[in-house]
């Protein structure tokens, strides 16, 4: 009786397209599109950063009049332009001719009168930006976004002020604003960057020609991607971290160890548990007082080129948080609830900012679900998933627990790891630095964390991260089946060895 | 002249409430998906129902569904059957949860708004149209719906028993290891049910089904998964607020409210008489009757197309895309299709029914319908609003937009008052 309703329901739904009875609702449609501009906007985003250009684009997308303002004069923030981007092209490149200088000849390939053009390497650098800051802005037009190039305050809980880069000024109302302003390089106190001898990550993506030496303060992500672009191209490079641990404190400590041990074969010099005191520049040459953290003998290092590296801090400069009483916590974060609210609950804010990792996938995944809050009164980030990947060659990729959070927390756990070495397609590629390494829960064999250095770690861990998600177990990924022959079977073979065995080693 | 549109303001104001309510009493199996949030009564399954237990909601508060997705299970005495959605929508509220009894049909028991809708600016809607009549026996419903005890979770680990007596359906293929196990050990397909899950979305995982064994100690699956769920919030505890400079007490104005958009409302006189003189040509030959709507609806279908643009309306992405490859001059008139809707109302419709509303905005008697009883109890009619006699066409849309609603309603006046039967054979 149901189906039949149904059926003929659906059959004078299909003769002629549902646009149903009589209603009001389609008038509220067209007013959404087309917007007059005096109208206060349904969503000001001040920072045009992978959280505000996101977001932009999402509300965009959810009919939603929007306009997102950035001051750096093009979009996609720290990641497009002096981030994530820029830093793999380099990274990438420079492994490419690296690899035509010192191991393309066992392979049976030789290449005579190799040549670094270190300025046409910077310029594929740019073409990639380029094409992905506009393509950001090509988005924006065609989800309807308003760009407002200028830099944003605030003046009043509705109301941003935009200085405008080409000058004058503006102003924008909104009936929700949404603060993705990023973050900053943390200066090092008594160390002054003047991007030219002592420089920042931004300073680093754009040497005019390769340092003799190279020293790096922090051995954490962006510190060790920089060392071993230049370490590539030719430079002496040491690291000074003060942990005693490369990597930061998320990566694994056995796997920071390997990835230690690889990039030292590589030509990197590491310094851990080392304290840099101050450091002085002179005629074009710095030199860094370091001390061992526990209690060594204390050390001048001299390099021509330092690069400050010992992480990022939220930026609110000029924003006029004060104007609106909107709160930071100690370290510089904006105060928020866990719908992204500050206390002014039509302001809120995502990405580098506030809490949580500071990463472009986080603060990605955060801009979909803020604009979901505001638009349907719910959204998700499962801050227990997110995968962090380190691109020095190999790659180091992780997602979950790592084993020295679950000892601390007490958790029985079980590993289980499968090197390269073993596998079939790392042994034809000739590239074997590595190992896959999972961490399950010792009674239910639920995956808690997977950590890997592989040359695509990187995308190798979406399938851990995928897992994670869907609360897999070591067993499930064990019997699912894996190309031959692919990386990814070492994936699986760590699987096996979790709960049981591995077949190849 | 002005209290003519007075009058037609009134009337669509009439038109909007009773089509609400239209919405009730059919339920959801209603292809008109326009309301921002409207109630969602128990449906009649079967001619003779008159009351059925909702056996469980399938989706939850704030879910997206789609048309085709089953929403909720219903029992009755004689079966138990999945009412599907007849379009797109968002699960506002569920008034009626899982394991209620007796829900006369016609009660409402959850909100439902339209897809995209911003349900933060939503309200729930009065409840309408049976709400008097049944309002005796609702409490009883509810006493009725009460008393339904949930087992504890027995924790213990010895052979295989059921955790906790409810039943839970997996909706998804089984992981490879749960299916692994399951087939080891000789669990049948209905035992399956009663193993607690504990995984992501209610997904059974490996650890369910040892604890379900009795292999590993019961409460351990819980016990991971809580940790899990704990990882998947941004830790925002112990924050330490920085201890700000003294805020500028002065720049803290109060946020001017935004003003309200310019619209206006473009109305047209239209006679319905040659559409039921079709009606009834179609009645009478080919035994069929096509309700007022359904011309309606067919003859906006049509007036929809090609209408001239907007004033100063934003290029589509494939206008931009085309400005890109400089195609755009080779482009003939701008025109485009339009999403109209008309309103419909009586002229003759006594306006003193109608609440005297001081705000012209449609969306907030949308928003927050009037609880005029009278009016609710009025019998919902197959075209809301409409009479036999001469109606008023109307469309409220932003200034820019004048023209291109004028035009749509000239012609669907021309449609359906000189060849309506064509709209239909
Ligand atoms: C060298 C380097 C490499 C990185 N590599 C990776 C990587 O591989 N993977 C990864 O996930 N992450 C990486 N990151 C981190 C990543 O770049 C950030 O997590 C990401 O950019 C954060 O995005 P966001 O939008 O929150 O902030 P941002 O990208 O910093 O964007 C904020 C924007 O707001 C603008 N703004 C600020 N204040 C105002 C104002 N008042 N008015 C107008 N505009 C304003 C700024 O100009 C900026 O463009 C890297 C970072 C660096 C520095």
């Amino acid at each position: 009786m149901l189906s039949q309703r149904i059926l003929g329901r659906s059959a004078v739904k299909s003769a002629f397209k549902p646009s149903g009875l009589p209603s009001v609702v389609s008038a509220g449609r067209l007013r959404r599109t087309y917007a007059t501009e005096s109208e206060p906007r349904d969503l000001v985003i001040i920072g045009g950063g992978v959280a505000g250009y996101v977001a932009a684009i999402k509300a965009g997308q959810e009919g939603m009049k929007v306009t997102c303002i950035e001051k750096r004069g093009t979009l996609g923030g720290t990641c497009l332009n002096v981030g994530c981007i820029p830093s793999k092209s380099l990274l990438n490149n420079s492994h490419l001719y690296h690899q035509i200088l010192h191991d393309t000849k066992h392979r049976g390939i030789e290449v005579s009168d190799v040549k670094l053009n270190l300025k046409q390497l910077m310029k594929a650098k740019e073409t990639s930006v380029t094409g992905l800051t506009k393509g950001v802005e090509f988005l924006f037009k065609k989800n309807g976004v308003e760009y407002i190039k200028g830099a944003g305050t605030f003046q009043d809980e509705h109301t941003i002020k935009v200085q405008l880069n080409d000058g004058g000024e503006t102003s924008v109302t909104g009936k929700n604003i949404l603060i993705a302003t990023g973050s900053e390089v943390t200066p090092f106190p008594g160390l002054q960057i003047d991007e030219q001898t002592v420089i920042s990550s931004t300073g680093a993506i754009a040497l005019e020609k390769v340092p003799k030496k190279l020293l790096v303060i922090g051995g954490g992500i962006i510190g060790l991607e920089m060392a071993s672009v230049w370490s590539r191209l030719g430079s002496e490079v040491t690291v000074v971290e003060f942990l005693d641990q490369i990597g930061g404190p998320g990566m694994d400590t056995e796997v920071a160890k390997n990835i230690q041990k690889i990039l030292k074969k590589q030509g990197i010099i590491f310094k851990t548990g080392t304290k840099v005191l101050d450091g002085e520049k002179s005629d074009g040459a710095v030199k860094i007082n370091v001390d061992s953290a526990k209690g060594g003998k204390p050390e001048t290092l001299g390099a021509d080129i330092v690069l400050v590296a010992i992480g990022r801090r939220p930026y609110t400069g000029g924003l006029g948080l004060e104007n609106v009483g909107i709160e930071l916590d100690e370290r510089g974060r904006v105060i928020i609830d866990s719908e992204y609210r500050t206390k002014i609950p039509h302001i809120r804010c995502v990405g580098d900012v506030t809490f949580g990792p500071m990463l472009a996938h986080k603060a990605e995944e955060e801009a979909v679900a803020v604009v979901e809050y505001i638009k349907k009164g719910y959204g998700h980030v499962n801050y227990g998933c997110i995968p962090s990947v380190m691109y020095t060659s190999p790659e180091v990729a992780w997602v979950g627990q790592s084993e020295q959070e679950l000892k601390k927390a007490g958790i029985k756990y079980r590993v289980g790891t499968f090197p390269f070495s073993a596998n079939s397609r790392a042994k034809t590629n000739l590239d074997t630095d590595g190992q896959v390494k999972m961490l399950a829960d010792a009674e239910t064999d639920r995956l808690l964390g997977i950590h890997i250095i592989g040359v695509n770690a990187g995308e190798m861990i979406a399938e851990g991260t995928l897992a994670l998600e869907y609360g897999a177990s070591s067993e499930d990924i064990a019997r699912t089946c894996h190309a031959h022959p692919t990386l990814a079977e070492a994936f699986k073979e760590a699987a096996m060895a979790t709960h049981g065995k591995a077949i190849h080693f | 002249m002005a209290s003519f549109a007075a009058a037609c303001r009134v009337s669509a104001r009439l038109a909007t409430r009773k089509l609400q309510q239209d919405g009730v009493v059919r339920g959801f199996r209603t292809s008109a998906a326009a309301l921002a949030a409207h109630n969602f009564t128990m449906p009649a399954l079967s001619p003779t129902m008159t009351e059925g237990n909702i056996a469980s909601w399938k989706v939850k508060e704030g879910e997206k569904f789609m048309a085709g997705d089953v929403l909720l299970e219903i029992e009755t005495d004689k079966a138990t059957m999945d009412v599907e959605a007849q379009d797109d929508g968002i699960m506002f509220k569920i008034l009626q949860g899982d394991d209620s009894k007796g829900v006369q049909i016609g009660t409402r028991i959850a909100v439902v708004a339209e897809v995209g809708d911003d349900l933060s600016a939503l309200e729930i809607p009065a409840e309408q149209g049976t709400q008097s009549t049944t309002a005796a026996e609702a409490p009883r419903a509810q006493s009725a719906a009460a008393p339904e005890p949930e087992s504890a979770p027995s924790s213990r680990s010895g052979p295989p028993t059921t955790s906790d007596g409810t039943v839970h359906k997996q909706s998804y293929p089984l992981l490879p290891s749960v299916s692994h196990l399951l087939k080891e050990h000789d669990v049948s397909e209905a035992a399956i049910g009663s193993i607690t899950p504990t995984g992501p979305n209610g997904r059974l995982l490996k650890g369910d089904v040892l604890a379900y064994l009795g292999m590993i100690d019961a409460n351990i699956p819980s016990q991971v998964s809580s940790r899990f769920e704990k990882a998947s919030h941004l830790d925002l505890s112990n924050i330490k607020v920085a201890k700000a400079p003294e805020p500028k007490k002065a720049a803290k104005a109060a946020p001017a409210p935004p003003p309200a958009p310019v619209k206006t409302l473009v109305t047209v006189p239209v006679s319905l008489s040659a559409v039921i003189e079709a009606q009834r040509k179609i009645q009478t030959s080919l035994g069929v009757f096509l309700p007022l709507s359904t011309f309606i609806a067919r003859a906006s279908e049509m007036a929809n197309d090609e209408l001239p643009l907007p004033k100063g309306c934003q290029p589509t992405a494939d206008e931009l895309f085309n400005q890109v490859l400089g195609l755009d001059k080779l482009a003939g008139p701008k025109v485009s299709r339009g999403a109209y809707i008309p309103q419909i109302a009586a002229v003759t419709r006594p306006s003193a029914r109608a609440p005297a509303a001081k705000s012209s905005d449609i969306f907030d008697l949308l928003a927050a319908p009037s609880k005029s009883k009278k009016a609710q109890a009025a019998k919902p009619t197959l075209l809301p609003g409409a009479s036999t006699g001469p109606n008023v066409f109307s469309l409220q849309v932003p200034k820019a937009e004048e023209r291109r609603a004028s035009v749509f309603l000239e012609r669907v006046k021309l449609v359906l008052e000189t060849e309506p039967g064509r709209l239909v054979l």
